[in-house]
């Protein structure tokens, strides 16, 4: 399972307890509500333990957030896999 | 695993309780029962520099690192009767945290060496009269934005250090019909600027030394400068933020705990009755135990969560849990004393009474006991 699909699952599972619609790669986390105040907090500590990285304070922005794609770009950079690839 | 602090850190900490002991030497009582904040203190403490450990050496700082920085907030809550103070300390360094971490290099360069030295007191303005454990949630404070700033418009409640604050980081509205996550943002605003009143001080039960008050924010425009961290970027500062908090708060009151527990073990071991000292019945022994667990079981998570924070990583559940379990132990700690002491605990000349007034607050600031077992239940996957 790609780094995206990793992060769909576990929103979709931890953080709406898969009561939510299937979230697509734009869909726009924050706008929706998808993801609130406190659901960001579960989120950063699954991604830095999931793909051992450190998201830093001038990473912490919501942009960084607002979608799937913005989360997996985020994560695969800091990662080296977005280099990579 | 490593259970022992280094020899830098002990020496800190013994040097912190010394200086406590000997220099700290306001009459507590009087300032406890006038609501007055001891300034002579506060500065004495700037001196020692305890406010500016965590920060680089470049703004005044000593550069310490964080479980450092735990490590004598313990210090000064077992060796300084006044919570109020020590609260007031811990306001400070966590708005040089979030100045230091957030802030550009201009912010740094105003507000760090002045915080860092007292000159200058420090307050987070996010809490509302309308909106306490749901303080993002159901904030109402706006910021509209202007040609060369933002006008901010609302009110602040329990700001700590508010009435006394020379600059006060404000949380406030920036996008008030999209999400709390991306809709919040902090500014940096000082006293003089127009349109901001900072009111008296609260009288409380606990905690009076601490200065806390209301806020008002009435069209007071700030200039495009002040905004701390990117627009939106407010929920995610103030997350950080008390992961932070979640621990220096914890620190001084398991230093406060430890301090207890030590009194009401020389007490069990002095006072007699029934033909032997109180210590050898089981029904005195017994609270005594329970606070020995409470300080051992609390150092333990509160050292995981700094040393956590210290390697740069996320310490939300071990802040909450530290948060919860020690205000806790430290609030049951203080009941526990009085009731070995007898009629002494319950006696003003007693330190013990005001340590249970001081210790009521401890479950309800930076996040009520209820609050902590949401974020971590949250953080279970429940």
């Amino acid at each position: 399972m790609g780094s995206i699909d990793n992060i769909r699952h576990f929103i979709a599972a931890e953080i709406c307890g898969g009561n939510c619609d299937p979230i697509g790669d734009t869909d726009l986390l924050i706008d929706q509500g998808i993801i609130d105040s406190m659901g960001i907090i579960v989120l950063l500590e699954f991604l830095e333990e999931k793909f051992d990285v450190t998201i830093e304070g001038d990473e912490l922005l919501p942009e960084n957030f607002a979608t799937l794609t913005a989360i997996s770009t985020l994560v695969d950079n800091k990662s080296g896999i977005g280099k990579e690839g | 695993m490593e259970f022992v602090l280094s020899e830098e850190q002990t020496d800190l900490r013994d040097a912190v309780i010394r200086f406590a002991r000997q220099e700290i030497d306001h009459d507590l009582s009087k300032h406890d029962s006038d609501g007055t904040f001891p300034f002579e203190s506060w500065h004495k403490c700037a001196d020692m520099q305890i406010m500016a450990l965590l920060l680089p050496e470049e703004y005044g700082g000593c550069g310490s690192d964080f479980l450092t920085t735990v490590v004598v907030m313990q210090a000064l809550g077992y060796s300084c009767s006044d919570a109020g103070l020590v609260h007031a300390l811990a306001t400070q360094i966590l708005c040089g945290l979030q100045i230091h971490q957030f802030g550009t290099p201009e912010q740094k360069q105003r507000y760090l060496p002045a915080l860092c030295r007292g000159e200058k007191i420090f307050a987070q303005a996010i809490t509302e009269p309308g909106a306490g454990s749901d303080a993002i949630g159901a904030m109402r404070t706006r910021a509209e934005k202007t040609e060369d700033g933002y006008v901010l418009n609302g009110s602040k409640m329990f700001i700590s250090n508010g009435p006394i604050a020379d600059v006060v980081i404000v949380f406030a509205l920036t996008d008030p019909d999209g999400s709390r996550l991306g809709g919040v943002s902090c500014f940096i605003v000082e006293k003089e600027n127009p349109g901001l009143e900072r009111c008296r001080s609260i009288e409380k039960m606990g905690l009076c030394t601490l200065q806390n008050g209301e806020m008002v924010l009435d069209n007071c425009h700030v200039p495009d400068s002040a905004l701390l961290g990117r627009k939106g970027q407010g929920a995610i500062i103030f997350n950080e933020s008390m992961e932070w908090e979640r621990s220096l708060l914890p620190a001084a009151h398991l230093g406060t705990l430890e301090r207890v527990l030590e009194t009401s073990v020389a007490y069990a071991k002095k006072r007699s009755s029934f033909g032997r000292t109180i210590g050898k019945h089981q029904s005195v022994a017994n609270k005594i135990v329970d606070m020995k667990v409470a300080f051992e079981l609390g150092r333990l998570i509160l050292y995981k969560a700094a040393t956590l924070k210290t390697q740069g990583k996320r310490a939300a559940m071990e802040a909450s849990i530290a948060k919860l379990y020690i205000s806790e132990g430290l609030k049951k700690t203080c009941l526990d004393a009085v009731q070995v002491h007898g009629g002494y605990g319950f006696a003003k000349e007693y330190e013990i009474e005001r340590d249970l007034r001081d210790s009521v607050a401890a479950t309800i600031y930076s996040g009520t006991s209820e609050m902590q077992q949401a974020i971590i239940s949250r953080l279970m996957g429940l």
